[in-house]
């Protein structure tokens, strides 16, 4: 199973191919880099100013995909990869028929430009594959680099008490015992807020009840794994930001998250938590449509 | 993983036992309470957990037991709530646990007494929301009517159960509509804000400001003649149910750890909140009784949208009614969200007492709420909204905070003597006459009460304590020591 990675034309953001050399590594597959670049106009028009669009398209799509070489030279030089232009009317779909063509795992972006550093960042391109894609989907914090961190050696899976978010985690398992990387599940919680006019109190009862509830369903899950020791960890907070921030993150970590199907397309929709989580998550994130 | 801890308790120890102040709390539970308030937010939050719960509906119920004395009844009743308040001021600062008086009572008084309140607890949340959902299911009709000049038919907004002379119907259902309504928000994990509240709280003021000021432009003294015919016993039967629209005014004392200074804030704060809805309910009674005699309040056309109905005659156009109608309708909307949600917290408290089923104090991995309490609780306000006319809940509402401040005031009194070292950071003015004279009062407003309000109100006690006894009693968390973290 190949990893598309989708590459952007106009920033050099290397975030996206060292993420998927990563994986790629990790998994031991092959790679490839799709740059997307506009489609020339299919009718003829006066003047040639089609073949100037198709021109400039055919440049731009040539240096992105030397600008992706390059890229791939430094981080990915032991594996195997290529890099193509393709042209298109929107990127995520583009890329999304690129995955298709190579029956491809997985697809890797970057972060949104005006995200935080070193966090996720959802862009539109991120987004629509969120919501449209059939396979997983990987998206690199802004600013990721793999220099120091060849492969992942630790995949914690986002874990919510029911059948589907079972299965994320039986799949993540199975990739992380042949990518010999440890599994770490994770349940978060937030307290609710306070009701104005604050005349019952009782936020407070409830995440203790849902912390309790969640120790009991991750000892089970982690049994279930089958694997002999998996860390289960119950984070909470006042917000997602306080409850992610609580867990203990480690520079090769990922992390693994089910998005909720909704609706008879077997179609990837992300969950409001599940949204919230990834924009604070501080490493990779690769979010699996929960079938 | 129960550890047990020694033998069974014997019935005697089990029903005055305590349950023990967990001091220690996770890392997660600190510091989400900040003592960030000040004396008039706190009052604010009075206001506006109090107006708009009962003052919308609650003077087509009273004028006719007590004529135009319903301003002394509205005085009574708010002395009994000002009180209740700072005695409930005195338990809740004492006892640091967040919750409401059924949480309280078990940390001081054991459990016997904490399912009584319980029980009144129930009664008081359960039925109110039901309650505000048929009232504002009448200033909803009446908006649609003045709005889109149709309503729905009688058959689809009044219950089956007749009251007096009342109109009958098969079901209410915009009242069913908006618990349903309320359910998926509070589902969906939704919270009013502080910010939502205080403009909830102008929306309210300002309607009802609105009606004062009209209504005195139609000022008739006459309408006052005969002030003291009804006597005490309709003054009390009014305070009775009048006290069912000053519910709320305890909001101010659980908010006692949020507080800066709760010593001069709380006191300060419930009389500062309790001073101004009291002025407002006074001057709402004095213009709608100025505005037209005291028989015409139980006239039927008034039965419901009894202040959008007033306005109308009053100016002879449905402009005025319709703005107060429609504030009416969105704040009252609010009120039902919050005392719903104030509902299923309870429930889920004594969920995880293990007072009720597991099931009680279980949350959804999804939404993080918990969804079986939610839709219990909204079904069985739906059946009660649906189909009980609000005649008969107003009156249960107010038995049941009433006998609920009873306890809180003995509580008081019995803590005093046997925990006279208990740290309280709040401690009642003038010990024993304030706890003493909130007794007094309430049992002055309970006096005024129907026959029928007791027989439900006792039937409902043996319910919930004939629950406990064969079920709650021998499911208690606090059977197998998991919770003991004695201080």
């Amino acid at each position: 199973m190949t990893i598309v990675v989708g590459h952007p034309t106009r920033t050099h953001d290397r975030a996206a191919i060292s993420l998927g050399a990563m994986l790629a590594r990790s998994i031991g597959t092959d790679l490839l880099v799709v740059s997307v670049v506009p489609a020339p106009w299919p009718t003829l028009v006066a003047g040639n100013v089609d073949k100037e669009f198709a021109a400039w398209s055919r440049e731009t799509g040539a240096a992105a995909v030397a600008d992706a070489e390059r890229v791939l030279a430094e981080v990915a030089a032991d594996l195997q990869a290529r890099a193509v232009a393709v042209p298109g009317r929107s990127v995520p779909t583009a890329l999304l028929e690129q995955a298709a063509g190579v029956d491809a795992g997985l697809v890797v972006v970057g972060s949104a430009e005006d995200g935080a550093w070193q966090r996720v960042g959802l862009g539109s391109t991120a987004d629509h594959l969120l919501h449209a894609a059939h396979v997983p989907v990987a998206v690199a914090p802004r600013g990721f680099a793999t220099h120091a961190v060849p492969r992942f050696d630790r995949a914690t899976c986002a874990f919510r008490a029911d059948r589907a978010s079972s299965d994320v985690l039986r799949r993540t398992t199975e990739i992380c015992a042949a990518a010999g990387a440890e599994v770490r599940i994770a349940t978060f919680g937030v307290l609710g807020k306070t009701m104005y006019p604050p005349e019952i109190r009782g936020e407070q009862d409830v995440l203790d009840s849902f912390v309790e509830q969640s120790e009991a369903a991750l000892r089970d899950a982690a049994a279930a794994t089958g694997l002999r020791d998996v860390e289960h960890v119950v984070a909470t907070g006042r917000d997602w930001a306080e409850a992610v921030g609580r867990l203990e993150w480690r520079h090769d970590d990922i992390l693994v998250l089910g998005s909720s199907p909704r609706g008879v397309l077997a179609r990837v929709f992300i969950g409001s938590h599940a949204s919230r989580i990834i924009r604070h998550s501080p490493v990779p994130v690769v979010v699996v449509p929960e079938s | 993983m129960s550890v047990d801890v020694g033998p069974r308790p014997t019935l005697a120890q089990q029903l005055v036992r305590r349950k023990p102040i967990k001091l220690q709390r996770g890392p997660h539970d600190g510091p989400d309470l900040k003592r960030s308030f000040g004396t008039f937010q706190l009052m604010m939050f009075g206001v506006g957990a109090t107006v708009g719960t009962g003052i919308f509906f609650v003077l087509q119920e009273a004028v006719p037991d007590s004529g135009p004395a319903v301003i002394i009844s509205f005085l009574v009743a708010g002395l009994g709530a000002g009180l209740s308040a700072l005695c409930y001021a005195e338990v809740a600062s004492a006892i640091p646990v967040s919750g409401s008086t059924y949480s309280y009572a078990y940390h001081a008084l054991g459990e016997l007494v904490a399912m009584v309140i319980a029980a009144c607890v129930l009664l008081e949340y359960g039925v109110s929301s039901a309650a505000v959902a048929v009232g504002w299911s009448g200033y909803f009709n009446e908006l649609l009517d003045n709005l889109f000049g149709f309503s729905l038919p009688d058959a689809l907004s009044y219950s089956p159960i007749p009251y007096e002379d009342n109109t009958t119907g098969i079901i209410n259902l915009p009242a069913v509509v908006l618990v349903t309504m309320c359910m998926v928000l509070l589902i969906r994990g939704a919270s009013e804000s502080a910010r939502v509240n205080t403009v909830m709280v102008l929306i309210k003021l300002g309607v009802l400001l609105m009606f004062v000021v009209i209504g005195l432009t139609a000022w008739n003294g006459d309408h006052f003649d005969g002030f003291w015919d009804k006597g005490a016993a309709g003054i009390s039967a009014a305070a009775a149910t009048i006290f069912f629209s000053f519910i709320g005014l305890d909001a101010v004392s659980t908010a006692g750890e949020e507080v800066r200074d709760p010593q001069k804030a709380l006191p300060r704060a419930i009389m500062g909140a309790l001073g101004v809805v009291v002025t407002v309910y006074v001057l709402v009674a004095i213009a709608g009784l100025s505005a037209q005699p005291a028989s015409e309040f139980s006239d039927p056309e008034q039965q419901d949208a009894g202040l959008s109905v007033i306005l109308e005659n009053v100016t002879g156009h449905a402009a005025w009614g319709t703005v107060l109608a429609a504030g009416a309708v969105i704040s009252i909307f609010s009120v039902t969200l919050v005392t719903l949600y104030g509902q299923t917290r309870i429930l889920f408290a004594i969920g995880r007492d293990g007072m009720l089923p597991e099931k009680f104090s279980s949350v959804s991995p999804r939404t993080l709420t918990p969804t079986f309490n939610t839709i219990v609780v909204a079904i069985v306000v739906a059946l009660i909204g649906g189909f009980v006319p609000a005649d008969y809940l107003w009156d249960t509402v107010s038995i049941g905070t009433l006998m609920a401040f009873i306890v809180v005031a003995l509580g008081v009194l019995v803590l005093r003597r046997t925990q006279p070292d208990l740290e309280r950071p709040f401690r009642v003015p003038l010990f024993p006459i304030t706890p003493l004279l909130t007794i007094a009062v309430c049992i002055y407003i309970l006096s005024g009460l129907a026959a029928v309000t007791w027989v439900i109100f006792g039937g409902w006690l043996l319910v919930v304590l004939a629950f406990y006894f064969l079920w709650g009693r021998r499911h208690a968390a606090l059977n197998c020591g998991v919770e003991i973290t004695e201080s």
